[in-house]
């Protein structure tokens, strides 16, 4: 029949469904659906019937009514089987008592594919046990949380089938168990908390405990007995059968840990295996039909409860998410900073998750709550990221296995969550989540169930020591929730609309800005045009005084001051007037004759400062594309100066040459004045600014602004190398167009 | 009424002072009026008219309230008792688009106010030599 020779090396091929053979506690006898023929039966039949079973094989059902003895004296076997065959359903009728040679018996019937499965078993329960599972249901409800629920459950399965260990056993993301709630004899050593690898309940075992929620070995060391038949090729599927044998891996397996009875309930949860309850029984314990059916019923129970409490906790986290999202939205609409929004409060973007350490990089700032790795380790995992990936977020739990130089803090940030808020600045934000187990205590070595026999060969050798092998399971966080994902997402689309809304109204700010730039520049064009009218006025009738012959000597020197005061304020305002005409007036594009200006701009110079001992040098002169008359401000006004800072020096030497130089010609004015202090490098250009060691000689501080302005708005660029008492060299690059 | 050799219209009134004190020193014998505004000065235009009396130079400033100089300027030229009077434009507004307004309306000659009495006495100077003493020969 089952010709499957199973080791560890295919148990999860083993087609446990089919066995061949039963638990010998009971015994059972399949009928053809089709005419009721006894097409199958325990050879163990023979115990309880007096009778050979292969007698009975290919009789109908009806010949088994001759070994029954029923209350009713009408009673028949095959019409209780068409009942429920009917009904299309026979929870009503299992289990049916009847009574074989003076005992007790349950006959339970359940369909298998081809046949109904008739199963006897015995009567061992004296009293009503319904009462106590209604009890045990609403104490263990009591169980506010999901752990409490567990151990409720555990505490009251055991007092229904009184084994000696009961374990609530989870099965975690890559198919091992962890033992979550346990009750237990004082005397046994504990098992909670320990972990399980995938392969003690193989696959297919996965799949028969989604259909059949329990399962009973009643002893491991009563022998099987086979299941005789006709149809030899056609083994009998024991799937809803409560007799069926269990594999010998599995008694094995049992027998290594010492115990002798074995009882295990499923827990569904969303159609999933979520655990099972597992008990265990260190002598050989037999457990009543109805006990079974009760702690069924309190598995389905714990079962939707589970799916409930669950729900119930997640929704509470997601409900937390939602707020944390709900609370910074508002801090950002109110907050100017966006890093003091969502780091600032009492609620921060850390609560978006359950990480325990955030690091926000934004506008080149680096802020952090919680446990993180060290600033410099962050900044280097955030270039890494944005190289590393294009998505808007990007999470891990083995951060290190990943991303090597993360091995150094992977104990505080082995769980990883970035989410990018703009890919080009770099700007993100991370989340951290610990290295979560460090150790996990496995009850046996799981690398190792098979061990080679002396020949090299595989053979079945189930792990004989239960001793706790404890591995380090290295480089984990607890890995991160869609929860947390989508919560991320909806705070990551927050904060971009607040970037974006906040972006928008420095750009409607900026306009009004150069609105008022403009403003000013009209508003200080017409001061200044407005105020030589009355300079004038004060200028002339000074004059006019001066003509004066009645006035006295230190009267016209009054006036002399008065007259000097004027002409240096109208030069002022000749020079602001100069600066807000760059601001205003078109730049109208053409050629210049650099030799040409330079020579008209050097007359002009060495006459207005009557530099007579100054000389000049001129290198190429390149012609630069701009506007002739602002070009003319800029080579003024920075051969003036040159000019002016140099004359106090003995030879007075002044170099002007330009260059091409890729895109751009550059001129080079180059003097071996005073110089400028590095110090004040930033402010040289600022208007009105003039440095400390040129007190002495005249100037408004207005001269570079121009020039800053009039190579700003030709798109070019200004810069100078000086140094004190050797010189200064001021660069204008113009556009090559 | 004596016949002005200069008639002036400047709302500044130290501008006209100044102008006065300068007429005076290139030639105490020049006659100079001024009046301060455009509406006054349609009045005295108008008066020049009526009583046949033509000043030999008119100087408008270009800024004035009310009417301003090209519309005087515009009011003589249309007047052929005045329309061959010779006028100057003046002003402290040396913006090219005034100069070619004013060139267009038919003004002779466009001067940007000097800066400073001297300035103004040099000024006033080369205008009387060219417009009076050139006047006097081509008479």
């Amino acid at each position: 029949m089952n010709k499957f020779s199973v080791d560890l090396t295919n148990c999860d091929k083993e087609p446990i469904h089919i066995p061949g053979k039963i638990q010998s506690h009971g015994f059972l006898i399949a009928v053809d659906k089709q005419n009721l023929a006894i097409n199958y039966i325990s050879e163990n039949a023979g115990d309880f019937l007096n009778e050979q079973p292969k007698n009975l094989l290919n009789k109908p059902l009806a010949a088994v009514n001759a070994y029954i003895r029923q209350q009713d004296p009408e009673f028949n076997i095959e019409d209780l089987l068409k009942l429920g065959i009917i009904r299309n359903n026979f929870d009503a009728i299992s289990p049916h008592p009847v009574e074989l040679d003076g005992n007790p018996f349950y006959l339970i019937i359940s369909a298998s594919i081809n046949d109904w499965l008739l199963e006897f078993e015995p009567v061992t329960l004296q009293f009503d046990i319904q009462s106590s599972i209604g009890r045990s249901a609403s104490a263990m409800l009591q169980g506010k949380s999901v752990s409490a629920l567990l151990s409720g459950a555990a505490l009251e399965v055991k007092k229904l089938i009184s084994y000696d260990r009961i374990m609530i056993y989870k099965f975690l993301d890559d198919g091992h168990g962890e033992v979550v709630a346990e009750e237990k004899e004082a005397a046994l050593e504990p098992f909670f908390g320990l972990h399980y690898p995938a392969s003690d309940i193989p696959k297919q075992a996965r799949e028969l405990y989604k259909l059949n929620l329990t399962r009973l070995i009643a002893d491991v060391n009563q022998p099987d007995a086979p299941i005789i038949t006709f149809k030899e090729n056609e083994p009998l599927d024991l799937t809803n059968g409560g007799l069926r044998a269990v594999s010998p891996i599995h008694i094995q397996y049992l027998k290594n840990m010492g115990v002798q009875s074995s009882f295990s309930i499923s827990l569904i949860s969303h159609g999933e295996l979520w655990g099972l309850i597992a008990c265990h029984n260190y002598s050989p314990k037999f457990i009543d039909y109805k006990a079974r059916e009760g702690s069924k019923l309190i598995g389905q129970i714990l079962s939707s409860a589970l799916e409930y409490r669950q729900d119930e906790e997640e929704a509470e986290i997601v409900e937390l998410f939602k707020d944390t999202a709900n609370v910074l939205s508002e801090h950002l609409s109110r907050d100017k900073y966006l890093i003091e929004a969502i780091t600032g409060h009492k609620r921060t973007i850390l609560n978006a998750t359950t990480a325990s350490g955030v690091a926000i990089i934004f506008e080149n700032e680096l802020k952090t709550i919680g446990d993180v790795p060290a600033d410099e380790d962050i900044r280097e995992l955030a270039e890494w990221l944005k190289q590393t990936t294009d998505e808007s977020i990007y999470y891990t739990h083995r951060l290190s296995e990943i991303y090597t130089p993360a091995k150094k803090y992977k104990k505080i940030a082995s769980g990883m969550l970035s989410c990018t808020l703009n890919k080009e600045l770099g700007e993100m934000i991370i989340w951290f989540k610990p290295e979560l187990i460090t150790t996990v205590n496995w009850a046996g070595n799981p690398e190792k169930p098979v061990t080679p026999d002396e020949n090299g060969l595989l053979s079945l050798s189930p792990r004989k020591s239960f001793e706790i092998w404890s591995q380090v399971v290295n480089n984990t966080s607890e890995k991160w929730r869609s929860e947390e994902i989508s919560s991320v997402l909806r705070i990551r689309e927050i904060i971009i609309t607040d970037i974006n809304k906040k972006a928008n109204e420095i750009r409607l700010l900026n306009e009004k800005l150069q609105a008022a730039y403009e403003e000013l520049d009209t508003f200080s064009y017409t001061v200044s045009h407005d105020l030589r009218t009355p300079l004038t006025s004060i200028k002339t009738y000074t004059e006019l005084l001066l003509k004066n012959k009645s006035i006295d000597e230190n009267g016209k020197k009054m006036l002399d001051r008065i007259l000097h005061g004027a002409n240096k304020m109208n030069f002022l305002i000749k020079e602001i007037l100069n600066l807000a005409r760059v601001g205003r007036s078109d730049i109208n594009f053409e050629t210049v004759d650099m030799p040409l200006l330079l020579k008209e701009i050097e007359s002009e110079v060495w006459n207005a400062f009557k530099a007579d001992k100054t000389e000049l040098f001129l290198g190429q002169l390149p012609n630069i594309k701009g506007d002739r008359t602002m070009i003319a401000q800029v080579f003024t006004n920075l051969i003036g100066n040159a000019v002016k800072y140099s004359s106090t020096v003995k030879k007075p030497r002044i170099e002007i040459s330009g260059h091409v130089d890729g895109e751009e010609i550059i001129y080079a004015i180059k003097d071996n004045g005073i110089g400028i202090d590095n110090r004040y490098y930033d402010r040289v250009f600022e208007l009105f600014k003039r440095m400390d060691n040129v007190k002495e000689i005249e100037g408004t501080g207005v001269g570079l602004a121009i020039v800053k302005r009039v190579v700003e708005r030709h798109n070019g660029r200004v810069w100078f190398d000086s140094k004190l008492n050797v010189g200064s060299t001021f660069y204008v690059a113009f556009k090559n167009r | 009424m004596k016949t002005p050799d200069i008639f002036y219209v400047e709302d500044d009134i130290d501008y006209a002072f100044f102008m006065q004190s300068a007429v005076q020193e290139v030639k105490d014998t020049l006659n100079l009026t001024i009046v301060e505004d455009g509406s006054e000065a349609l009045l005295k235009l108008q008066h020049f008219v009526d009583s046949k009396i033509k000043p030999k130079l008119i100087l408008l400033d270009l800024n004035l309230p009310g009417l301003s100089g090209l519309d005087l300027l515009k009011f003589i030229r249309d007047i052929p008792y005045l329309k061959s009077i010779p006028v100057i434009l003046f002003s402290t507004s040396d913006n090219p688009e005034d100069v070619k307004a004013a060139v267009e309306f038919g003004a002779n000659a466009y001067l940007t106010k000097p800066s400073g009495y001297d300035n103004l006495v040099k000024c006033v100077h080369s205008v009387h030599d060219f417009w009076f003493n050139q006047h006097l020969r081509l008479n």
